[in-house]
């Protein structure tokens, strides 16, 4: 039988993938190989030119893959730590079970431009109630103008945020989990904390690994927060590499070269994604 | 090891409901300590939740439970001193052999000299020896069931193993080798085994005595060849044996013959107390035999078809209506009409309200 209208019937989704993924990547990696900017635009061809630029002469944006990787890791882990206490906390049969669920996930609903607003307010350093409280002991801490206190502001917001993504994926997964291995521990006499590390921990550990690389990607691409909060300041002590990919492309008009960082973006992330992910897999279920 | 006794034991899932619906009835039994059991039933007749109960999974709702005569009732599990193992291998994946044999005890505090030596022991009874340093997930599902089995026998005085369908994700070939296993265990450490299972193969092949179940209560507890040979209710006869036992309307004529479709048939049931005249004949397949001619206890059928079972085959014959399964060796000549059968009386067994007389 002829089956050659078989791509007709690709054709739709074909063209979808083709408009919104594979051109605007090949579009991209031809960009990066021009000197497109607000002066000279044109797609004319300069070869490596902006490569070379970025790994020679470019200190800015590895320092803000350097912070980039420290705020997405501690944000991560911190998430991964409080979200799975509470999915603990609420997992088992207490008072106002559903009354905590729901509770926990309200940041998660929340919109995360005008709550970093909110938290900007919160923060802020001669106006914000945090600093009243601090007053109280004769202290003010600049949480958005110093240059460590603002990371911490932005993994304060990022962690209040998210965590509650992270629980969701977490009660899910201890919701799912088979009755008989916390009976046999109990009949085997184990206590809460062997039943936490020798049952719920590693059962849980695939679900654990899913989440955790679902948040590092979702955090790494972290712009907003920091946009908002601190604008990568003071200086640029809390600018991520979007932000930075955003200030060379969209503020400098540099889209040739923006082009380029955002390729190096995407290879470095896709390769430490892939190696972060074969770590967890071997620290937390093969080992 | 204990005696355990439960006293007027049953459970309802909707205790306090109005129509509360029993999941098991009350009843009262004990079990002997050092005996092999068999707990056989169709899915929902109530054996998990009696095994629960005597796990302290589940809390029964009326009754006492009672080992070596303390009553724990309420007892948690981990203070009854009871094994369990699952329909599903249970390992801890992040230890090795080993340490998941040494748990309970590490649990309990015993010291490493003694834990040591026991699971020397059990390792070696269970031919898990060779495996004590390899990661306890590697092993295949039988090796895992067997270390789910040996973490109840490491540990002193356990009161009883329960094995809940513990040979489901088992193959066939290596369940018949894990039965023989766990008959050597019970053997060995005199421990109680209480094994549920709805494979009626399983629970003849492994216990000393059968528990069948339906419908929350305890139908009869006797041995494989009690509950074959008399099955108490007619239930019994249709869930043990392949084929089930054949069942016909009948009548009694006097003390011990019945009238089979207008045959006098001779049983040795006393039938003098009967006043119910609509009773039922049963007769195992197996002992039906093929005559030359008319004699006692014997009825002319006609042969609908012959089914090769292998070893043996299994003959259809129709007797006015009766529809008769008949077992006969594989070499054995089935004539293609008519057929003399013989309804041997020893092996009659007669049935008023569905119970046996």
């Amino acid at each position: 039988m002829n089956f050659k209208h078989k791509y007709m019937f690709l054709l739709p989704g074909l063209l979808v993938l083709l408009g919104i993924l594979i051109f605007p990547i090949g579009f991209t990696v031809r960009l990066s190989l021009s000197s497109w900017d607000s002066f000279f635009p044109g797609l004319d061809f300069i070869g490596l030119e902006n490569y070379v630029r970025l790994f020679t002469d470019d200190a800015r944006f590895w320092e803000s893959f350097q912070r980039l990787s420290f705020l997405s890791i501690t944000t991560v882990f911190l998430q991964y730590i409080l979200g799975f206490s509470l999915a603990l906390m609420v997992w088992k049969d207490i008072v106002f079970q559903r009354f905590f669920r729901v509770l926990f996930l309200i940041p998660m609903m929340t919109t995360p431009v005008i709550m970093t607003v909110i938290w900007k307010t919160v923060f802020h350093e001669s106006l914000g109630p945090v600093n009243d409280f601090f007053s109280l002991f004769g202290m003010t801490p600049l949480w958005l103008s110093s240059e460590g206190l603002s990371k911490v502001t932005v993994i304060i917001v990022e962690v209040w945020q998210w965590t509650p993504f992270m629980f969701l994926l977490l009660l899910a997964g201890l919701l799912s989990l088979p009755k008989e291995p916390f009976l046999a521990a109990s009949i085997d006499g184990a206590g809460p904390i062997r039943k936490f590390v020798y049952v719920t921990f590693p059962l849980m550990a695939p679900i654990s690994i899913g989440a955790i690389i679902i948040r590092l990607i979702e955090a790494s691409k972290i712009m907003d927060t920091v946009y908002v909060l601190t604008s990568g300041g003071p200086g640029t002590s809390s600018e991520t590499s979007s932000f930075y990919i955003f200030i060379k492309g969209l503020r400098e008009f540099q889209f040739g070269y923006s082009a380029a960082l955002s390729l190096t973006y995407l290879i470095i992330m896709i390769i430490s994604l892939t190696v972060i992910a074969k770590m967890l897999v071997k620290l937390m279920i093969r080992s | 090891m204990a005696q355990i006794k439960l006293q007027n034991i049953a459970h309802s899932y909707n205790a306090n409901a109005k129509d509360k619906k029993y999941a098991l009835k009350p009843f009262d039994m004990t079990w002997v300590d050092g005996g092999r059991y068999a707990i056989l039933g169709p899915s929902g007749c109530g054996k998990s939740t009696m095994l629960n109960i005597m796990s302290g999974i589940v809390t029964p709702s009326e009754g006492r439970l009672l080992f070596d005569g303390v009553d724990v009732t309420e007892k948690t599990t981990s203070e009854r001193n009871i094994a369990q193992v699952f329909q599903f291998p249970v390992i801890y994946g992040t230890m090795t052999v080993h340490d998941n044999l040494a748990f309970p005890l590490v649990c309990r505090g015993y010291d490493k000299s003694f834990i040591k030596a026991k699971v020397s022991e059990v390792a070696e009874a269970l031919s898990l020896e060779s495996f004590l340093t390899q990661s306890a997930r590697k092993l295949t599902a039988d090796q895992k069931q067997l270390i789910s089995l040996g973490r109840g026998l490491v540990r002193d005085n356990v009161a009883a193993v329960l094995m809940d369908e513990p040979l489901t994700v088992i193959d066939p070939d290596l369940k018949f080798r894990l039965r023989r296993k766990l008959k050597e265990i019970n053997q060995k450490y005199k421990s109680t085994l209480i094994y549920v299972t709805h494979d009626q193969n399983e629970a003849m092949t492994f216990a000393e005595n059968i528990i069948v179940m339906d419908d929350g209560e305890i139908v009869q507890i006797g041995s494989p060849a009690e509950l074959f040979d008399r099955p108490k209710t007619t239930f019994v006869g249709y869930f043990i044996g392949a084929p089930a036992m054949n069942f016909f309307g009948c009548e009694a004529i006097n003390s011990n013959v019945i009238n089979f479709n207008g045959t006098e048939i001779a049983t040795t049931t006393d039938l003098s107390g009967v006043k119910n005249k609509d009773l039922k004949l049963g007769i195992r397949s197996e002992y039906i035999q093929f005559s030359d001619s008319i004699g006692e206890n014997t009825i002319l059928a006609s042969i609908q078809s012959v089914d090769d079972w292998g070893n043996h085959k299994l003959v259809t014959a129709d007797f006015d209506g009766n529809i008769i399964k008949i077992k006969v060796k594989r070499e054995t000549e089935v004539p293609t009409d008519k057929v003399f059968l013989t309804l041997p009386a020893q092996h009659c067994c007669i049935y008023n309200n569905e119970i046996l007389l």
